[in-house]
């Protein structure tokens, strides 16, 4: 008897322990959310600024949504999404990272699985994707080759040569900041599944308490 | 279910923006913009002339493409169609509002934050206790 409510007040212990570990783990991506929003606000502005200085020195008409490229083209720079399925009853988190000035290529690869052939969608595994010379720059830091630095360097200067041949050192200052914005972005994207998924622990949690 | 190991879902995606000329020119420059055959983009640049129903129509066709990922969308654009915003609960793909240069990031405003801002209230935590 003696024993059994011990083990009832270690579990009812041990239990609190959890929650309060929850509500930390959503405290803390809480707090990362907003240091993230403020630094991505500063580096938007930064961008915006080194916009308006390319657009004083080239001109109006040369810095505009009028010289966007309408021709079909395929993204350079995307995300890579990686979902895991842990519960039915926890929504699923996804993970994203990004691939910058790589080829876009919409496909969908999972472990343990064969990856089906199609003759109309271009389809590549990530490990594929390690292999190919033009995949490039990854946030992540990876380690990459000469032919991936000129490859890096000749997408950049593709998706520059839409305001023209010559462009102001500011346009490509603008160019840096927004690729800054992105990595900041897919940071706040994966926090913001860490802070849902954490929500949804905390509030298991209590409902569960409440029973 | 127990014992069953975790299922990775691996797949590439677009991010899709719907913001003013300065931001979507912006993340241009960065190589994120995409145009297929049917001359469909990710993208919304929204001025004084875009309809509230362009881009509740853009919001509605971002948030269903299998392609995208992540919407990105200016905060003050996000406030014209707020009840569209804030009853997507979806996980993929993600909608993060972002500030635009006239208008600054206003957590108040952030259908995120005011997803997860009940958790603190004194009553939900107090109740939680008991």
């Amino acid at each position: 008897m003696k024993i059994s409510m011990a083990e009832e007040e270690a579990a009812a212990v041990h239990g609190n322990g959890d929650s309060d570990e929850k509500v930390l783990e959503f405290l803390d991506s809480l707090e990362g959310y907003l240091t993230l929003m403020e630094s991505l606000a500063s580096t938007l502005r930064q961008g915006w600024f080194e916009l308006a200085s390319a657009r004083h020195s080239m001109g109006v008409s040369r810095v505009s949504s009028a010289s966007l490229d309408l021709k079909d083209h395929l993204a350079s720079t995307y995300l890579e999404m990686t979902q895991h399925e842990f519960d039915e009853s926890i929504m699923r988190q996804p993970q994203f990272s990004l691939r910058k000035w790589a080829s876009f290529e919409n496909g969908i690869c999972s472990s343990g699985e064969e990856k089906p052939d199609s003759p109309q969608l271009r389809q590549r595994c990530p490990s594929q994707i390690s292999e190919n010379q033009e995949d490039l720059s990854k946030s992540d830091g990876s380690h990459t080759t000469v032919d991936d630095l000129v490859s890096v360097k000749k997408e950049r200067s593709k998706s520059l040569s839409v305001f023209g041949t010559l462009v102001s050192p500011k346009l490509r200052a603008a160019q840096a900041s927004f690729e800054t914005a992105l990595d900041i972005l897919v940071e706040v994207a994966n926090l913001r599944s860490s802070m849902l998924s954490a929500r949804n622990q905390v509030q298991r949690g209590i409902e569960e308490t409440r029973k | 279910m127990a014992g069953r190991a975790p299922i990775a879902t691996k797949s590439s995606a677009l991010i899709a923006m719907i913001a003013d000329e300065d931001t979507v020119t912006g993340f241009l420059l960065a190589g994120v913009g995409n145009v297929d055959l049917r001359r469909k983009t990710n993208y919304l640049i929204v001025d004084s002339k875009t309809t509230v129903k362009a881009i509740e129509d853009a919001f509605k066709e971002f948030t269903t493409r299998e392609d995208i990922a992540i919407v990105l969308i200016s905060q003050y654009v996000a406030n014209m169609i707020r009840f569209l915003v804030d009853s997507y609960n979806m996980a993929v793909p993600a909608i993060l509002e972002i500030p635009s240069k006239d208008h600054p990031y206003d957590p108040a405003h952030d259908s995120v934050l005011s997803r997860v801002k009940y958790l603190f209230s004194a009553e939900s935590v107090a109740s939680g206790r008991r």
